[in-house]
C-alpha cells in the first residue's frame, strides 16, 4: 500500500466526515446546502481514488450541479432567516438520544465491517467481466458503458419511466396552487 | 487502503444522515441527511466495485443517483405546497394528511 494512497484516504476521510457534520449542524440551511455540496465533491473525489471516473463526473455534474442547485431555491425560497426552530426546541433530549444511538451504529458497523469483512480472491470477476482488463484495454468510460449496455439494459429503460413519473408529480404539485 | 476503511467512511457518513434526519425539523436538511445516507451507500457501492473489479457497483450507483434525483424533484415539490398551504415548514406541525 503506498503511502500517497493513504494519505490522500484520510484527508479526504477527515475533510468529508467534517462537512458532512456542518450539514446537519449549521443553524442556517443555506450553510448546510453549500457543505452538503462541499461532502459530495469530496465523495467524488473518493470515487476517482477508486479508479470510477464516469461516477465521479456524474456525481459533481448531477448531485453538486443540478440538485443542490435545486436545494439551493427552495430553501432561499421558503425563507431560510427563520432557519430551524433550534432555539425553541421543545425536545432536546432527542439530540443527546439520536447522537449516543448514532455513536452505537456506528461502533457497531465499523466492529462487524473490521472484524467479518474479507474479499477472496475466487469472488473478483475475471475475463471479460473483469473491469480492469477492459478498462485498460478500451478506457474506463467505455468499460462502463458496455457493463450497462449488455447486462443493465432493462433497468436502464425503467429509469426513464421513473423520470417520466417524477417530472409528472412534480407537475401536479406546482399546478395546484 | 484495503475495502474495510471505505465500508467504514461509508458507515460514517451514513450515520450522520441518520442523526440528521432524527435531530433536525427543518424537512429541507431532513431531505439533504437522506441525501447523505444515499451517498454513503454509493461509496460502499463503488468501493465494492473497485475490489471486486466488476461493473455491477457503478450500475448501481448509477440506478441510485436516478432514483434520488427523482426522490428531490418530488419531494421539493411537496414541502413547496405545504408551505404554500401553511405557511411553516416544521415537520412537528406537519401532523395532519388534510391540506
Amino acid at each position: 500500500m503506498d503511502i500517497g494512497t493513504t494519505i490522500t484516504f484520510f484527508v479526504l476521510a477527515i475533510a468529508s466526515t467534517a462537512s458532512a457534520i456542518g450539514v446537519i449542524a449549521f443553524k442556517n440551511a443555506v450553510n448546510s446546502a453549500l457543505s452538503m455540496i462541499l461532502t459530495l465533491v469530496f465523495l467524488a473525489m473518493f470515487y476517482l481514488q477508486l479508479n470510477a471516473m464516469f461516477i465521479a463526473i456524474v456525481q459533481i455534474l448531477i448531485y453538486a450541479g443540478a440538485i443542490m442547485v435545486l436545494f439551493l431555491f427552495v430553501v432561499t425560497m421558503l425563507a431560510p432567516d427563520q432557519g430551524d426552530v433550534g432555539n425553541r426546541d421543545p425536545m432536546v433530549w432527542q439530540r443527546g438520544v439520536a447522537t449516543t444511538l448514532g455513536i452505537i451504529l456506528v461502533g457497531a458497523l465499523s466492529y462487524l465491517i473490521y472484524t467479518t469483512f474479507t474479499i477472496s480472491q475466487q469472488t473478483k470477476a475475471t475475463g471479460a467481466n473483469s473491469l480492469s482488463q477492459v478498462a485498460t484495454k478500451q478506457g474506463d468510460i467505455q468499460a462502463f458503458g458496455q457493463a450497462l449496455f449488455h447486462g443493465f439494459v432493462f433497468p436502464f429503460e425503467v429509469t426513464s419511466l421513473l423520470i417520466v413519473i417524477a417530472i409528472l408529480g412534480a407537475l401536479i404539485f406546482g399546478r395546484r396552487a | 487502503m484495503p475495502l474495510s476503511a471505505y465500508l467504514i467512511m461509508s458507515a460514517i457518513l451514513f450515520t450522520i444522515g441518520t442523526i440528521g434526519v432524527l435531530v433536525r425539523r427543518n424537512p429541507l436538511i431532513i431531505f439533504m441527511s437522506i441525501e447523505l445516507m444515499l451517498n454513503a451507500v454509493n461509496l460502499s457501492f463503488v468501493a465494492f466495485s473497485h475490489f471486486l473489479d466488476s461493473a455491477d457497483g457503478q450500475m448501481f450507483v448509477f440506478i441510485v443517483l436516478t432514483v434520488a434525483a427523482a426522490e428531490v424533484v418530488v419531494g421539493l415539490a411537496i414541502i413547496v405546497s405545504i408551505f404554500r398551504t401553511r405557511r411553516n415548514i416544521d415537520v412537528d406541525e406537519m401532523n395532519v394528511l388534510r391540506g
